[in-house]
């Protein structure tokens, strides 16, 4: 029953609809999830979905700046353990095992719905944090709409965009580009290096911190999507094509002594995503059936220069990653408080991935690396019964296959209860078990794969109120507190052998547990006025409950490496007439470096606040709209760390023109 | 409504004060002068983590100095120090996946000097006070530099090995010639006149030759890992062999275990007792006619990445990595067997260096 407060003005920002739902749809019963809408995605074509959800939700990213790898990790998980969807096809690299959101520009997802702990079972197995489903959607609009934005920011950073959309009474076409490109030279005082100045007897006289560029961190990403939707008479048939290219250099340690001249270290990627889809609607049972082929190119160069002009290669690390996917569900409404759903998925994984070559014994070269297929099998039943007004359960019943690997049958319970209705106060909880399979990197990557391995088993229990409420004629408030416990055995992690190579173990045993809470609200406080603001927070010990390995061993009851305590994030939007302005705001608190949460100079992170915010004016004209947007990072020029050794940029800006044409018939 | 426009306004204070609450923090500058002998101990840290350290520990006073690159200095050691060798009252301490050696003085602990944009280097070996050789991973070159002046001055190109697989390792001086064994996906040790900077001789020596050391009798004693499953270079049970550095010919040898991953092959300061670690630690005596069977000490859920033998008094020091990701532990035995003290030094402790130098013992 949705209640739509405020439609929008074609002068002010969109602010699509203000819902506040006093029913959950049964599909959702018990599940703890904040979505992240097109407003938020698409405000501006230089971020990342990582940017974003940075901002929009106490998550924690993993973050080595702009234009290198940013993963996602939550309830005090590692990265690995947040599963990836890419319309309703999984996307983490079967190789790597986790997903990296610095590739995935914003602009191109259409809505990102984030499912804390249990609430992802109902769509795939593994995700012991959870799970971030990214979707892009058909707008369902006639005739044509043509959109091209160039931005121009610090850095020599140059980001394009163009999305062409047409559509009909059948037909949703969407054609969607984005390029990026960027020195990504910042200056930062390198406060782990120093200088020296010598006297004539080669004596060290001085020394000072050097003010550094960011060396070796060029990137330059392109994108591609296409979309087709065909509908009638309830059937809805869909493909969408994904294609990225990133030809990345990796920024180098901030404690490297090595000339940027004379090294050569780049990540490049080529992937291409399709998927075609068909969904059949009838008044009591959808089906759908999908079926997708992701392939990854990837290449790691590694190399020094030998002598002038002459590089000599030290890691030339290849791999082909090929997803075959297959997908079937049906949901079933026998009568109105009653919801069946069925799912099968098929994901069969092929990898060949080999690094550098390596002279054999018999005087021949030889590549060294492996080269597997595995089948990835995942099926799951579900009920939902909205038992009365007031009480719904609901039951989840997952198995998984993954080679010759068999999950045990994972089950999961959800119910939630109407406290007051007034204000639409819920009651939601949720108890549920989840396994990770080893990536295929953790089995067999050479040197140092582990064909041993155990899968990584969690049991997370929730509970959560939420709540939605109009305050006066023109506010809404909606929010959700919870509190979440997690226990994951027999974690992975990879530690050096006492051959040089590291490998990968079972060593850890983990409790996560903690409080997450998030809130929006929107208010008209006068005329022409449209106010947002969206706040989230996160506290999260995720404690080493393991055993001593000896005496000596003090990471046991302590918060694992790179996990803040505490994460928030605030975003507050403001429009005006043909003005917006966005200010966005997020802390993570102290990181440890190392499991003893040592505090030496470098077992740490200090806690960071960052503050970016954004301007924006709408000119109208005859045929088409034009936008003027300013951007400004790091607002107070903060000096901070996200990775230890790696430096981040201070304050700066981009400039954004956008052009929209619109001949809507 | 008033009310809650008030509660947005005061939101947004809130964070823009709690934005300047934010501290940064990095390392100052201690004064050191420090004169009594004792072990550095280099901790490798977490590769690409750029948290390597350097720890001080007075054997007399059972103290430990953790951090003392840093604190001195007021900057990091860098990413991944592979080893430390002291000569003449500097120590030369090399910083593999940070490109750099650095030079310091044993007291202060402050730098004198460092050699930078060197490839990948291992360890330092110093043949007088105007010619030092460094040995690279990943690299079929050993660079040649003055470790007075800091310079590059040269390189020796190991014959018949590839750049992209290529590796040498420790050195030993034994008269005008230094011996080095070739580890990573290698499989033998070489000599080179330090006259002439030449390979003059190479033995096969068995896969990935780990580590090597010189006894009484100025024989060399190399330890070989083996290799791994699917090693291109090959797979083996790895060998403790003795090597005459003369005729570079194989005297002895002793078979391991297929997959036992020894490392850290130590010898006490007389010469006649070996020690390595596989898994545990294990000693024998350099006229022994077979393997020990037993540990001399017996791991306990301890990762031990670390092993050295005072020069001074014999005592055994063994370096626990626990997890790679904590201060590791050092437990100090006397030649016995018997535990006298124990004691964190930093993330991954792989290494150590007597301070009054070997070759002035």
């Amino acid at each position: 029953m949705p209640l739509i407060l405020f439609a929008a003005k074609p002068a002010t920002h969109r602010l699509d609809e203000l819902t506040v739902t006093a029913r959950r749809p049964l599909k959702e019963l018990g599940m703890v999830k904040n979505t992240i809408d097109s407003a938020a995605l698409h405000e501006n074509i230089s971020l990342s979905i990582a940017d974003v959800i940075a901002f929009n939700s106490s998550i924690y990213i993993k973050n080595y700046g702009r234009g290198t790898e940013s993963t996602v990790a939550f309830r005090g998980t590692s990265p690995s353990h947040t599963k990836v969807t890419w319309n309703g096809m999984q996307i983490n690299s079967p190789m790597l095992g986790m997903t990296d959101f610095s590739t995935i520009p914003s602009f191109l997802v259409d809505q990102a719905v984030i499912y804390h702990g249990s609430s992802g079972i109902n769509t795939t197995g593994g995700g012991l944090g959870g799970l971030v489903s990214l979707s892009t959607r058909p707008v369902h609009q006639t005739g044509l709409e043509l959109q091209y934005i160039q931005g121009v920011g610090s850095y020599k950073t140059f980001d394009e965009a163009a999305g062409l959309r047409w559509g009909n009474r059948h037909w949703q076409l969407s054609t969607r580009f984005v390029a990026s490109r960027s020195a990504n030279d910042f200056k930062f005082v390198n406060y782990d290096k120093k200088e020296n100045i010598y006297d004539s007897n080669n004596q060290i006289v001085s020394t000072f911190h050097p003010v550094e560029r960011n060396r070796n961190g060029a990137f330059n990403d392109l994108h591609f999507l296409q979309e087709a939707y065909y509908h009638n008479n309830g059937n809805r048939a869909g493909l969408a094509v994904w294609w990225m290219r990133a030809n990345r250099e990796l920024p180098l340690l901030t404690t490297d002594y090595g000339e940027t001249s004379s090294t050569e270290n780049r990540r490049r990627e080529e992937t291409v995503r399709g998927i075609a889809s068909w969904d059949h609607y009838h008044s009591r049972w959808n089906t759908a059936l999908k079926g997708g082929i992701t392939h990854t190119w990837m290449a790691y160069d590694y190399a020094r220069e030998r002598t002038p002009g002459q590089m000599v290669p030290m890691s030339t690390a290849r791999s082909h990653v090929t997803t075959l996917f297959g997908h079937i569900d049906g949901q079933y409404n026998p009568v109105d408080n009653l919801f069946l759903t069925t799912e099968l998925s098929l994901h069969q994984h092929f990898v060949d991935s080999h690094d550098r070559n390596v002279t054999a014994a018999d005087g021949s070269i030889v590549a060294l690396g492996y080269k597997e297929a595995r089948a990835q099998i995942g099926a799951s039943l579900s009920a939902k019964w909205q038992i009365n007004k007031t009480l719904g359960i609901s039951g989840i019943l997952r198995y998984e296959v993954m080679g010759t690997k068999k999950s045990p049958l994972i089950p999961a319970l959800f119910f939630d209860a109407m406290l007051l209705e007034s204000c639409n106060l819920m009651l939601k909880g949720s108890v549920s078990q989840n396994y990770r399979f080893p990536s295929l990197n953790d089995l067999y990557f050479m040197p140092g794969g582990n064909p041993d391995l155990k899968s990584e088993s969690g049991l997370t229990y929730d509970i959560a109120v939420a709540w939605a409420k109009k305050l006066g004629a023109k506010t809404v408030w909606n929010g959700s507190t919870g509190w979440f416990d997690s226990y994951i055995d027999d974690w992975i992690i990879w530690l050096p052998t006492a051959k040089g190579y590291f490998t990968p173990l079972n060593v850890k045993d983990v409790r996560a547990y903690g409080v997450e809470f998030a809130t929006d609200l929107t208010t008209q406080p006068f005329n022409d006025w449209l106010l947002n603001l969206n706040g989230s927070f996160s506290w999260t010990p995720s404690i080493n409950r393991g055993d001593q390995m000896t005496e000596a061993d003090l990471s046991v009851g302590r918060q694992l490496p790179y996990v803040p305590r505490l994460s928030a994030a605030v975003t507050c939007h403001i429009t005006h007439k043909r003005w917006g302005f966005l200010y966005k705001w997020n802390f993570y608190s102290r990181r440890y470096t190392m499991s003893s949460n040592d505090a030496s100079i470098t077992g740490s992170l200090p806690p960071y606040f960052m503050n970016n915010i954004a301007l924006d004016y709408t000119l109208p004209l005859k045929a088409v709209d034009l936008q003027f947007k300013i951007a400004v990072n790091n607002l107070f020029n903060e000096k901070y760390l996200s990775v230890l050794s790696r430096p981040m940029p201070g304050i700066n800006w981009e400039f954004y023109i956008a052009v929209k044409f619109r001949n809507n018939k | 409504m008033r009310r809650h426009h008030g509660i947005i306004v005061l939101s947004i204070i809130i964070c823009f004060l709690a934005t300047a609450c934010m501290k940064w923090e990095y390392a100052g500058e201690e004064l050191f002068d420090n004169t009594a002998d004792g072990i550095f101990i280099i901790n490798q840290g977490n590769f690409q983590y750029g948290n390597a350290s350097l720890s001080f520990y007075n054997p007399d006073t059972k103290t430990i100095d953790n951090e003392i690159f840093n604190r001195a200095n007021g900057m990091k050691l860098g990413d991944v120090a592979q080893s430390m060798t002291v000569y003449r009252n500097q120590g030369w301490i090399v910083v593999n996946n940070s490109h750099v050696i650095f030079r310091i003085d044993l007291n202060t602990y402050r730098e004198t000097g460092r050699i930078q944009n060197l490839p990948s280097p291992r360890y330092i070996c110093i043949i007088n006070p105007s010619k030092a050789y460094v040995s690279q991973l990943w690299d079929n070159r050993i660079i040649i530099v003055n470790p007075t002046s800091m310079q590059v001055t040269g390189e020796i190109t190991i014959p018949n090995m590839a750049p992209t697989s290529g590796s040498t390792e420790q050195m030993i001086l034994i008269g005008k010639h230094v011996y080095c064994n070739c580890w990573s996906y290698q499989n033998r040790i070489i000599k080179i006149d330090t006259t002439t900077d030449a390979v003059t001789a190479s033995l096969p020596i068995g896969v990935q030759p780990q580590s090597m050391v010189k006894d009484c009798n100025d024989k060399l004693w190399v330890l070989t890992d083996g290799g791994f499953s699917g090693n291109p270079a090959g797979h083996e049970p790895p060998t403790l062999a003795r090597v005459d550095p003369q005729t570079m010919t194989v005297e002895k040898r002793f078979q391991m275990q297929l997959n036992d991953s020894p490392s850290q092959l130590q010898i006490d300061p007389t010469g006649h007792t070996l020690y390595w670690i596989n898994n545990d630690i294990f000693r024998m005596d350099i006229s022994a006619e077979s393997a020990p069977k037993c540990a001399f000490i017996n791991a306990c859920n301890t990762k031990y990445y670390g092993l050295f033998i005072s020069p001074v008094d014999h005592n055994i020091y063994v370096a626990d990595a626990i997890d790679y990701q904590q201060l590791g532990m050092i437990y100090r035995y006397d030649s016995a067997g018997n535990l006298i003290d124990t004691f964190h030094s930093g993330v991954t402790p792989g290494a150590f260096a007597w301070k009054g130098g070997l070759d002035e013992i």
